[in-house]
C-alpha cells in the first residue's frame, strides 16, 4: 500500500488546467464546424405567429436559419430531461427565452449578428411568473420518479396542538441561477445516423440516453465527450433543449455545428433553483424534545413540468420526531422549468434550521444542545439504525474549535466598534446518490496503467481521487496512471450530480484495479522467466510499480516487465453494487453587522463533517470552501429577478446577478472532518459529500445575524436594507 | 453584435474630425462599457474611432488644481500621489469602482459617459425610454430597487452609475471638451442632465465632442474629503447608495462643506440645501440629521427602493460625522 487515499494529493489535472492544456468541450476543434446561435422568445406566454428569416439569410456567412417549420419531430425524453417539452416543435411559447430559431453561419460573429435580424411576431398574453401572482392555489404534484410529495408520520396536527412549546414561521427564498463560469456548449457531428457530441455535461451517459431518446436512435449511435467541465452546479446535469436543436440543425445541414449559449441565455435555458416558500411549525416539550414537525413548501413550477427539486429530506430524516407532516407543493407559472441546483435540499433546510434556532430562543436553550436533544441514531422512515453516524462528534469538534462555549446568551450583546458581532450555527445534512458504474484498468508493457470509466470531473477532483484509488490498489506511483473519463466510449458510469460521484465510482475503480493487479501477479508467478515464478500469489506485495516476494524481498518483478513478457496488455474490469446514503456536519458562523448601516460581513466559519473516510483532504476542503462561499451568496446576495409584467429576467448577467467575490469569503475558515470510514460504504469507507457543506450555511448566517442584532430575517437574501 | 468600421485617431483634432464626418460614430477608449452595450444590442455604431493613441492620459497638478487627461486610466488616477494626498475622495471613489482589471483599461472620459445599469435599459426585449424614446419605462412598475428617488420623471428613474462623477460633483470639477466647434469647459453640475421627458439625452455633450480633460480646482475642502459606498457585496459592484463629502473644518466649526450622492439621483446628486444646513455652524449629530432630512425632501420612492431614503441619510451621517471626528 502506498497509502495515497486520504492524503491531500494535489490535483493530477491541475497543471493541464492552469496551462490551458486541458481541452474543455467548446475548445475541441471539429474540422468544418459551423456556428449556431439561438434566437429566443421575447415574450413569456403566447404563440409565434410569424418568423421572417429573409434578412438573416441574406447576411454574409449565414448558411441556414431554422425554425419550427424545419425541425424534425423529436420525442420528449422523461427524466433526466426536466423540461417537459422540446422547443421549436410547434409555435407555442411557454417562457421567455424559449428558442424559436437557430441561425447557423460560418463564424460565431456572423451567427450572432444574423440572429438579431430574425424578425419574430407573437401573439402574447400577460404572464404569471412569481409565486405571488400564481393563478390557482398551490397543489400537491404527483410523485416525482416514484417519490411522493407528501410524507406523514404519527399525527403531527394533534401533536402540535398539544405541544408545550410551539414555533410557527414562514420563510422564503428567490429564484437563483447556477452561473458556472463556462457557458453551456455543444458541438454535434453526424456520420450517417451516428452522432458525436462534444458537450458540457455532468453526465456523458445520461446525455447519451437523453439524446438517443429524443432522436429515436439506438443508444449506441450516440457518443458524448466531455473530458473537462468548467463548473456545473447542477445546471449541466440535465441535457437541455439547445443540445437537441443544435444536433437537429447539424443533421439537416450535414455539417458539424457548434452552439454556445450566451450568459443571458443561461438564465432561461438551463434550469434554476425555483422560487420557494416554506411554512414550518414545530411542537416541542419544555425540555426541547421535538414532538411535531410540519413543513409545507411551495415551489415555482413551469407549465410544462411539475417535478419538485427543492425537496425536504432534512425535515424527514435529520431529527428524532415521532410526528411529521411534510407537503411539497407547487404552483404553475409561465417560467422556464427549474431543476436541481447545488444542494437542492438546502432550500428547505434553511427554514428548518432557522425554525430550530427560533425554538432555541423560545426555550432559552442553546441551539447546539437543542439539536443534541433531538439527535437520532435511527433512520426515521425505516426505523433502522444508521451503521455509522458521527454527527454528535461534529458538534463537539466544531464548537470546540469555534469557541462556542463563550457565546453570550442574549442577542445584541456583543459590539466591537461600529459592529454587532453574532454567532450562529446550523446542522448540515445531504443525501447522496449512487449510480451503477463500471471501470476498466489496463496495464501496458511499459508499466503504464490506464483507467477508463465514463464518469466526469466537474471540478470536484474525480481525476485525482480515482487515480489515488488505483495507485493504492495496485501499488503503483501516481505518475504512471492515466485516467480517461468523460466519454461514452468508456465503461458506463453515473451522473456527477446528487453528490454521487465518489459513492458511485470508488468501488468499481478499486475492484478493477485490484483485479488488474491480481491478474499481473498471476502472470508473474506462473511465468518461468519471472523472478517470482512459483511464489504463492498471496506472498506477493505490490509497491511503487514493483511486485515483491514478501518473504524474500530480493525476488521482485515489475508491472512493465511482466506485461511485456506476456506480450499483450492486461485488462480487468470492476463494477458492483453502490449504496446511497447521508452525510452530516455542522457549520458555525460569526457575522459582523454594522450598527447603523446594516451591512453584514461573515468573518469566521468553522465546519465539521462526517463523510465517512476522507478520500483527499485537499479536494474535500475545497468543497467546504466552495460550499461556504456559495452559502454566503445565497444568504446575503444571490437573487434572480423576474419582471412581473413581462416575465423577463431583469438581471441575466454577472454584473447584476451578484455572486460572492473573494472579499465576501470569510477571512478565517476551518474545515474539520471526523474521518471515520463508514463500514456500510461501498466506496472504500467514503460517502458522497459534494453538496453537504452548503446546506446549513444560509441558516447559520441568518441565525448569527439574529444573535448579533435581535433581528430575524426570514426572507433571503438578507440585504442590508432588511437590517436598517 | 453588428459589424462596424474602425479607425484609430492620430490626435484629438483627428479624432473629432473622424467622428464628425461619420454619422453614428462613437469614440472608443477602454471599451469596458461601450463593447458590452454593443454586444448586447443596446447601442449600434457603424463606426468606432479609437482614441487610445491620443496624448491625453496625463495627470498634472498646478497651483490652480488638478488636471486629469480624458484618457487617463482609472487605476493611474487612483494611484497618483497628488490625488491621494490632496483629493482623497477621488482616489477612494475610483478604488471603490469596478475591479482592478476594469480599472486598468477604463478611462476617465469613458467613466463619465458610461450608461446606466438599469436592467431594462440593457435588455433589448424590455421597454425603455432611454434606449427607445417613447417605448415606455419598465422600471416604474417593475423592479426598481436600484433606481433613483430624486430627480426622476415619469419617463425615467435610472441612476447614473459612475462613482467618479459623484466625487467630481462634490469637488466642483469641470469637463473640458474639444468638438467641431472648438473647445468648451462644462462645469460638472451642468454636464449631466435630468431625464425629464428626454431620458435618452444624458449629458450636455454635443455630437463628436471629445472629453480631453477633467479639471479639479484646488479648494480648502478637498484635502479632507472622503467617499462612502454601500453595496450588496463587498466589492466589484455599483453603489446602492454612495456619499462624497469634502469638509473644511476648524475645530467643530464647518467653514465649508460639499456633499454629493450616488445611487439616489438620476444624475450625480449635489445638495446645496443639505450643505447649507451645515455650513458656517458647529458640526453636531442633530445638524447632520437635519441635513439628511433636507436632502431627501421631495424624494419619490418607488416600490422597491424606499429604503434608500433612510439609507442615504445614515450614510451621510456616517461619513460626515466620521470626517468631523464625531464618530
Ligand atoms: C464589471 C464592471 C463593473 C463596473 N463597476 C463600476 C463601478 O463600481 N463604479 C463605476 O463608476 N464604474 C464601474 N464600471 C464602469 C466603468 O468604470 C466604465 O465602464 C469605464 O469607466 C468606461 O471607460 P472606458 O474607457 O472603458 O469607456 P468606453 O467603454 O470606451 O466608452 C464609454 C463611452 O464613453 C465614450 N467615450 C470614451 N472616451 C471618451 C472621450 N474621451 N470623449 C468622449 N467620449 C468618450 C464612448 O464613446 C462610450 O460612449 C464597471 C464596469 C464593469 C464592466
Ligand atoms: S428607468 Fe430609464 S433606463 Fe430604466 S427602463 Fe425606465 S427609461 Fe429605461
Amino acid at each position: 500500500m502506498t497509502g495515497l487515499v486520504g492524503r491531500p494529493v494535489a490535483r493530477v489535472d491541475g497543471r493541464a488546467k492552469v496551462t490551458g492544456a486541458a481541452r474543455y468541450p467548446a475548445d475541441n476543434p471539429v474540422p468544418g464546424a459551423l456556428h449556431g446561435f439561438l434566437v429566443t422568445s421575447e415574450v413569456a406566454k403566447g404563440e409565434v405567429t410569424d418568423i421572417d428569416t429573409s434578412a438573416a439569410l441574406a447576411h454574409p456567412g449565414v448558411v441556414a436559419v431554422l425554425t419550427h417549420r424545419d425541425m424534425p419531430r423529436l420525442t420528449v425524453p422523461s427524466f433526466p430531461y426536466p423540461k417537459g417539452f422540446i422547443p421549436m416543435q410547434d409555435t407555442v411559447i411557454h417562457h421567455v427565452g424559449q428558442p424559436v430559431a437557430i441561425v447557423v453561419a460560418q463564424t460565431v460573429e456572423q451567427a450572432q449578428e444574423a440572429a438579431t435580424l430574425v424578425a419574430v411576431r407573437y401573439r402574447t398574453e400577460r404572464p404569471r411568473v412569481v409565486i405571488d401572482d400564481a393563478a390557482g392555489a398551490p397543489y400537491l404534484p404527483p410523485p416525482f420518479r416514484n417519490r411522493p410529495n407528501e410524507f406523514k408520520r404519527g399525527d403531527a396536527t394533534a401533536a402540535l396542538a398539544g405541544a408545550e412549546v410551539r414555533v410557527e414561521a414562514r420563510y422564503s427564498s428567490p429564484a437563483r441561477h447556477h452561473n458556472p463560469i463556462e457557458p453551456h456548449a455543444t458541438t454535434a457531428q453526424w456520420d450517417g445516423d451516428r452522432l458525436t457530441l462534444h458537450e458540457t455535461t455532468q453526465g456523458v451517459h445520461f446525455t447519451k440516453s437523453t439524446i438517443a431518446t429524443a432522436f429515436a436512435l439506438p443508444a449506441d449511435n450516440v457518443r458524448v465527450v466531455a473530458p473537462y467541465l468548467g463548473g456545473g452546479f447542477g445546471a449541466k446535469g440535465p441535457t437541455w433543449s439547445h443540445t437537441m436543436i443544435n444536433a437537429a440543425a447539424a443533421r439537416i445541414l450535414r455539417r458539424p455545428v457548434r452552439l454556445v449559449l450566451s450568459r443571458a441565455q443561461m438564465y432561461t435555458m438551463a434550469g434554476h433553483r425555483a422560487e420557494f416558500r416554506q411554512q414550518i411549525r414545530l411542537g416541542a416539550t419544555r425540555a426541547g424534545k421535538l414532538t411535531a414537525l410540519l413543513s409545507t413548501t411551495i415551489a415555482q413550477l413551469s407549465n410544462t413540468e411539475e417535478s419538485i427539486f427543492n425537496s425536504s429530506e432534512s425535515a424527514r430524516l435529520l431529527y428524532d420526531c415521532p410526528n411529521l407532516h411534510v407537503r411539497q407543493e407547487g404552483v404553475r407559472l409561465d417560467v422556464a422549468t427549474s431543476s436541481y441546483m447545488r444542494s437542492p435540499e438546502m432550500t428547505a433546510h434553511f427554514g428548518l434550521e432557522t425554525a430550530l434556532d427560533e425554538l432555541g430562543w423560545a426555550l432559552d436553550l442553546d441551539p447546539v444542545e437543542l439539536r443534541r436533544r433531538n439527535h437520532t441514531e435511527f433512520n426515521q422512515e425505516t426505523g433502522q439504525r444508521f451503521g455509522s453516524k458521527h454527527l454528535l462528534k461534529c458538534y463537539d469538534m466544531a464548537s470546540e474549535a469555534f469557541g462556542w462555549s463563550q457565546r453570550k446568551r442574549r442577542p445584541g450583546a456583543t459590539k466591537d466598534g461600529d459592529e454587532y458581532v453574532g454567532w450562529g450555527m446550523a446542522t448540515e445534512m445531504h443525501t447522496f446518490g449512487a449510480m451503477p458504474s463500471t471501470a476498466s484498468v489496463t496495464v501496458g508493457p511499459d508499466g503504464k496503467v490506464v483507467l477508463r470509466i465514463g464518469t466526469q470531473d466537474i471540478g470536484t477532483g474525480t481525476y485525482t481521487i480515482i487515480s489515488q484509488i488505483v495507485a493504492d490498489a495496485m501499488g503503483v506511483p501516481l505518475d504512471v496512471i492515466q485516467a480517461h473519463i468523460g466519454d461514452t466510449a468508456l465503461p458506463v458510469a453515473g451522473l456527477s450530480a446528487a453528490s454521487a460521484t465518489i459513492a458511485s465510482v470508488s468501488g468499481p475503480v478499486d475492484r478493477a484495479a485490484r483485479a488488474a493487479r491480481d491478474a499481473v501477479v498471476g502472470l508473474a508467478v506462473a511465468d518461468e522467466r519471472s523472478p517470482l515464478f512459483a511464489v504463492p500469489a498471496d506472498e506477493v506485495e505490490t509497491r511503487h510499480g514493483h511486485l515483491i516476494h514478501t518473504r524474500n524481498r530480493q525476488r521482485r518483478d515489475s508491472y512493465g516487465a511482466v506485461v511485456s513478457r506476456a506480450g499483450k496488455p492486461v485488462e480487468a474490469t470492476g463494477s458492483g453494487p453502490n449504496l446511497p446514503g447521508l452525510s452530516y456536519g455542522v457549520v458555525f458562523a460569526e457575522v459582523r453587522v454594522h450598527a447603523r448601516l446594516g451591512s453584514v460581513r461573515v468573518t469566521r466559519v468553522v465546519t465539521a463533517h462526517d463523510i465517512g473516510r476522507v478520500m483527499n483532504r485537499r479536494t474535500a476542503r475545497g468543497q467546504v470552501i466552495g460550499g461556504v462561499t456559495w452559502g454566503i451568496g445565497h444568504a446575503l446576495m444571490e437573487h434572480t429577478v423576474y419582471d412581473r409584467n413581462s416575465g423577463r429576467v431583469v438581471n441575466p448577467n454577472l454584473s447584476t446577478y451578484l455572486v460572492p467575490v473573494c472579499a465576501d469569503a470569510p477571512p478565517e475558515l476551518e474545515a474539520l472532518f471526523v474521518d471515520e470510514p463508514d463500514p456500510g460504504s461501498t466506496a472504500l469507507g467514503a460517502r458522497g459529500f459534494g453538496e453537504t457543506p452548503i446546506t446549513g450555511v444560509p441558516a447559520a448566517i441568518g441565525n448569527a445575524i439574529y444573535h448579533a442584532t435581535g433581528r430575524r430575517v426570514r426572507d433571503l437574501p438578507i440585504t442590508q436594507d432588511k437590517l436598517l | 453584435m453588428r459589424s462596424f468600421g474602425y479607425a484609430s485617431a492620430r490626435d484629438s483634432a483627428d479624432a473629432v474630425r473622424l467622428a464628425d464626418r461619420t454619422p453614428g460614430a462613437a469614440f472608443i477608449a477602454g471599451g469596458t462599457d461601450l463593447l458590452n452595450l454593443m454586444k448586447d444590442g443596446v447601442q449600434h455604431h457603424r463606426h468606432l474611432v479609437d482614441v487610445n493613441k491620443l496624448d491625453l492620459a496625463r495627470v498634472t497638478e498646478s497651483a490652480s488644481g488638478l488636471r486629469i487627461g480624458g484618457l487617463a486610466r482609472m487605476r493611474q488616477v487612483a494611484e497618483h500621489h497628488a490625488v491621494r494626498a490632496r483629493f482623497p475622495v477621488l482616489a477612494e471613489a475610483l478604488l471603490a469602482s469596478a475591479s482592478p482589471q476594469v480599472r486598468n483599461m477604463a478611462t476617465i472620459g469613458g467613466n463619465l459617459l458610461q450608461r446606466t445599469r438599469c436592467g431594462y435599459f440593457r435588455d433589448i426585449g424590455s421597454a425603455c425610454n432611454k434606449r427607445v424614446p417613447g417605448s415606455g419605462c419598465s422600471a416604474l412598475q417593475g423592479w426598481n430597487r436600484g433606481h433613483a428617488v430624486l430627480g426622476g420623471s415619469e419617463s425615467c428613474i435610472a441612476t447614473h452609475p459612475s462613482d467618479l462623477a459623484v466625487a467630481l460633483t462634490a469637488l466642483d470639477a469641470s469637463v473640458h471638451v474639444l468638438g467641431p466647434g472648438g473647445t468648451r469647459r462644462i462645469p460638472v453640475g451642468e454636464f449631466y442632465r435630468l431625464p425629464g421627458d428626454t431620458p435618452q439625452i444624458e449629458t450636455s455633450l454635443r455630437p463628436a465632442e471629445l472629453i480631453t480633460a477633467v479639471e479639479v480646482p484646488r479648494h480648502p475642502t478637498a484635502t479632507r474629503s472622503r467617499y462612502l459606498k454601500l453595496r450588496d457585496r463587498a466589492t466589484f459592484e455599483f453603489a446602492v447608495v454612495s456619499v462624497a463629502a469634502a469638509l473644511d473644518l476648524r475645530g467643530h466649526f464647518v467653514r465649508d462643506i460639499r456633499l454629493a450622492f450616488g445611487g439616489i439621483g438620476t444624475k450625480p446628486w449635489r445638495s446645496a440645501e443639505a450643505e447649507a444646513e451645515l455650513r458656517g455652524k458647529n458640526l453636531t449629530v442633530e445638524r447632520v440629521e437635519q441635513a439628511g432630512r433636507v436632502l431627501v425632501r421631495g424624494a419619490v420612492p418607488r416600490q422597491d427602493n424606499e429604503f434608500k431614503v433612510e439609507l442615504v441619510q445614515r450614510a451621510l451621517a456616517e461619513l460626515v460625522l466620521g470626517l468631523g471626528g464625531l464618530r
